[in-house]
């Protein structure tokens, strides 16, 4: 009887929270066990999943307002790392060096996200229906776009440009000097020789974080889900849709542009060229693993799915290769988060257009 | 899916067949074997085979290689069945011309024929002057080792 | 009531629908002189590019008759051509049996790949080719699983010159100097200094005659009723999931022998590369030929052909004699590349939300013509 109980309790359990994700969830566990018993170190582990996590979660934030607003998963993400790239290298340009330079790189972000996020927000309201797959290449266009401007665009900062030409910006950028660990130092916690506890970032998240739940609660927030969830209501309801979804696009731009800068001051690098290429595809796959669907997302989604992403990430290299001394890492993280994806994509959803 | 033994069955069976049957015959005529030529001196049973100060060898219709002594060539050569062609001048200053067929193992990558053997039996069985030969291990460490990009989009645009 | 339409309405249509090739037209218009390649130069290009690519863009063709829109799962009948070239590079196969036993290799490989895609993008309606290409990427890790880790130890390799120094895993580049151009020299005739592969267009030629009867066959006229409207087809008593993973299956099996004619013609493979770029060139290609999501044909395949590859050649060179620098025109023709499918995706959803709003018009009127 009360195994009958257990198990029934338990199906209903996996099927709610989706199978792959007790998998995914059971797995990071099992590494985190491992770990001690190959020669892996926990408190560092911890560390830096603790690291990853934060340095990643702004942009998996960034999935939830157009998620809420049924524009589907935003893999045009990109649009939004190029306007927190722009920032950041006319904050470099602009040349004050310290922890203003982010405060700087932030201000100057915000009017590119604002732009573009409005100018993708009008297209995706011409093509309901089609949004994630023209999000893509909107996403992947805008970077070969922005590739010809970075070789283009008179920017003079020395740290910046290529030594022999001194014209055209180089692949990778520095940020030391600038906000290097701006974020990361800024009240961090150091537990043990191993555990340090980066505060200033996962503080940062926790504000976003924060104002995004708050402004979900508030009338244009819950308008926004209500176009998600059944735009024809809303309509009905005197909502306009349109600026409802448009608003959500920026939103998501802007949140994609600090979660650049975010991740950049904790890196080390500002990456151009390619580099934002498929940055939509770690997030996207991110939030789904948390518990998100193609039209449901909410804060906790986020947290759980950073965590546990990256998590896999950090722990396989170093498990697996003390283990079986062999590095899998790449295609099990590639196998992992597009497998979630597809996971998601095939879900019969509520809400189908 | 269930099995239904009926004439679709057997026509589609046949038709599985038939490609095997053919991918295995692929197999035999596009092996490409690389054989090598050798005019070493050679020692078989006791009996020591002086090279060849000057020899033309010639495998099927490729263009022929000459040969000094202790010389060595190599053919690519496709499929079983082979012939090798013979051409040399003996001290008597007389042309001698050698033609004989051989025919090569299926899987055996790398063959090597002892010119100085056949001249010396021109009759014998092939077991006599062919001999498999196996690469040795030391040539296979000169690989630099490499880094594989994986997501590397336009390395090749093409 | 119908609507006549006068010259200028009519020019502003055809202008309209055919957005995207007469772009590329204006593109090309300026790219050919500034890039300074002699005409014969970009003809033999050109023709060289028809030969590699051709098949494997006319193997897009089927599943958008299928309704299935653009099938960037394509990638994985290419990994199949892949694993089977891999095969016989190890065993030392060359010439046309070789290639023609990668063929047979890849066939039942991209059968399996294709059902299971099939069967993925059947329970993703609605959403068949944000799938698909999630699909392409998924797998290319399962493929990174059995190429970089497999081979060698789960599956035998006989020669140790394909693995990687570490004793385990193909190594990044195959020369494939076996069956390098072996469909290709098999007969060519001269024309002007310009060596033309006869042989190889003859195959070509073969596949779209082979389209074309495909089209007129039961099954054919299935897909197309399924892509038109799936409900009515299934009323009509077809059935739908089956002919739509049908569809996938001969798209992907057609992809494996493509990149096996590309590959051959290149002489080397690109182990972990190759397969992911080919999916996007092949869509960016079919799209400028003019093809929609919705419909494409044989014509939209050889324009787009030409005309993608005609910009791809000359953008280096007119951007290093236009600006300076060569990597401007390299990031320009990846810009237009991912520009154009992204122009023909937006044009194609404004287009049927038209029509579906023209539909929902006339019906009105209809109606109120009749109260």
């Amino acid at each position: 009887m009360i195994v009958n109980e257990l198990t029934s309790s338990v199906k209903g359990f996996i099927k709610s929270f989706g199978l792959p994700r007790v998998i995914i969830g059971l797995f990071l566990l099992l590494l985190f066990v491992t770990a001690p018993f190959v020669g892996v170190n926990v408190g560092t582990s911890l560390s830096d999943t603790l690291n990853r996590f934060g340095m990643n979660a702004v942009m998996v934030l960034a999935m939830v307002p157009m998620i809420h607003s049924g524009c589907g998963l935003n893999f045009g993400l990109p649009l939004g790392i190029i306007a927190g790239l722009l920032g950041a290298t006319i904050s470099l340009q602009v040349n004050i060096p310290g922890p203003m330079s982010f405060v700087l790189a932030i201000l100057f972000a915000t009017p590119f996200a604002v732009v573009l996020g409005w100018g993708y927000g009008q297209l995706l309201n011409r093509v309901k229906g089609g949004e994630m797959m023209i999000a893509t290449y909107v996403g992947f266009s805008s970077v070969a776009f922005m590739c010809i401007m970075w070789l283009l665009l008179p920017f003079s900062n020395p740290t910046m440009v290529w030594g022999y030409s001194g014209r055209g910006l180089r692949t990778t950028i520095s940020t030391e000097g600038y906000y290097l660990h701006v974020l990361n130092d800024f009240l961090s916690i150091r537990l043990t020789s191993h555990l340090v506890i980066p505060t200033g970032m996962i503080l940062f998240f926790a504000v976003l974080a924060f104002i995004i739940w708050a402004f979900l609660h508030t009338k244009t927030g819950t308008a926004m889900t209500a176009v998600g969830s059944n735009p024809v209501f809303a309509r009905a309801s005197g909502i306009n849709v349109d600026r409802v979804r448009t608003l959500s696009v920026i939103m998501s731009t802007w949140l994609g542009a600090m979660g650049i800068l975010v991740y950049q001051q904790s890196f080390g690098f500002i990456q151009l060229y390619m580099g934002p290429f498929y940055m939509a595809l770690p997030a996207v796959s991110a939030i789904l693993i948390g518990g998100a669907s193609v039209n449901k997302a909410s804060i906790l989604n986020v947290i759980v799915g950073t965590f546990l992403f990256q998590g896999i990430v950090t722990m396989t290299p170093s498990v697996m290769n003390s283990m079986i001394h062999t590095d899998m890492s790449e295609v099990i993280r590639i196998v992992v988060s597009n497998g979630m994806i597809l996971y998601a994509l095939t879900r019969k959803t509520e809400a189908v257009r | 899916m269930k099995l239904i033994v009926n004439k679709r069955f057997w026509v589609r069976s046949a038709a599985i067949i038939v490609i095997l049957a053919f991918s295995v015959f692929l197999f035999f005529i596009g092996r490409q074997h690389t054989i090598l030529v050798d005019n070493k001196s050679i020692t078989i049973n006791e009996t020591e085979f002086q090279p060849l100060q000057l020899v033309e060898v010639q495998i099927n219709k490729q263009p022929p290689l000459e040969l000094a002594a202790r010389d060595r060539d190599k053919y690519e050569a496709t499929g079983q069945k082979h012939t090798v062609t013979i051409m040399y001048t003996d001290k008597t200053w007389e042309e001698h011309v050698i033609v004989r067929t051989f025919k090569v193992p299926l899987m055996q990558d790398m063959l090597i024929i002892s010119i100085p053997a056949l001249v010396g039996n021109p009759d014998s069985e092939q077991s006599v002057w062919l001999e498999n030969y196996e690469l040795p291990t030391y040539a296979m460490t000169a690989q630099p080792a490499e880094e594989h990009v994986v997501t590397d989009d336009f390395a090749g645009l093409i | 009531m119908t609507l006549q339409m006068t010259k200028t309405q009519k020019l502003l249509r055809f202008l309209a629908n055919n957005t995207v090739p007469i772009l590329f037209l204006i593109i090309c218009a300026f790219g050919i002189p500034l890039s300074g390649y002699s005409a014969n130069y970009l003809v033999s290009e050109i023709l060289v590019r028809i030969v590699r690519n051709s098949f494997l863009i006319i193997s897009l063709l089927i599943p958008i008759l299928a309704g299935m829109g653009l099938n960037f799962g394509m990638t994985l009948g290419a990994m199949a051509g892949q694993i089977g070239l891999i095969f016989i590079t190890d065993w030392g196969i060359v010439g046309i049996p070789g290639m023609l036993l990668a063929m047979i290799i890849s066939t039942p490989i991209s059968i399996l790949l294709g059902w299971w895609c099939g069967k993925i993008l059947n329970m993703a309606r609605g959403r068949e080719m944000v799938t698909s290409y999630i699909i392409g990427f998924f797998m290319n890790g399962i493929y990174q699983l059995i190429v970089l880790y497999g081979m060698g130890v789960v599956i035998p390799v006989r020669s140790n010159s394909l693995l990687l120094p570490r004793g385990y895993g193909i190594r990044n580049t195959v020369n494939l100097i076996g069956i390098r151009k072996s469909l290709d020299n098999l007969l060519t005739i001269r024309v002007f200094g310009i060596s033309i592969p006869l042989v190889s267009f003859l195959v070509i030629a073969m596949l779209c005659l082979f389209i074309l009867w495909f089209k007129k066959t039961k099954l054919g006229q299935d897909m197309r009723s399924v892509g038109q409207d799936m409900e009515v087809a299934r009323a009509a008593g077809i059935r739908v999931e089956h002919t739509r993973i049908i569809s996938i299956i001969i798209s992907t099996v057609f992809a494996g022998y493509g990149m096996i004619l590309y590959l051959q013609n290149i002489g080397t493979l690109n182990t972990y590369n190759s397969h992911m770029q080919i999916g996007m060139f092949s869509v960016a290609a079919l799209l400028v030929g003019g093809a929609t999501v919705a419909k494409a044909n044989i014509r939209n395949v050889f324009l787009g052909v030409i005309l993608f590859h005609l910009m791809f050649i000359v953008s280096p060179m007119a951007g290093k004699n236009l600006i300076g620098q060569a990597q401007l025109g390299e990031y320009f023709r990846v810009f237009v590349s991912y520009g154009v499918i992204t122009i023909s995706l937006v044009l194609y959803e404004v287009r049927k939300k038209r029509d579906q709003a023209q539909v929902g018009l006339a019906l009105a009127s209809e109606q109120e013509a009749g109260a």
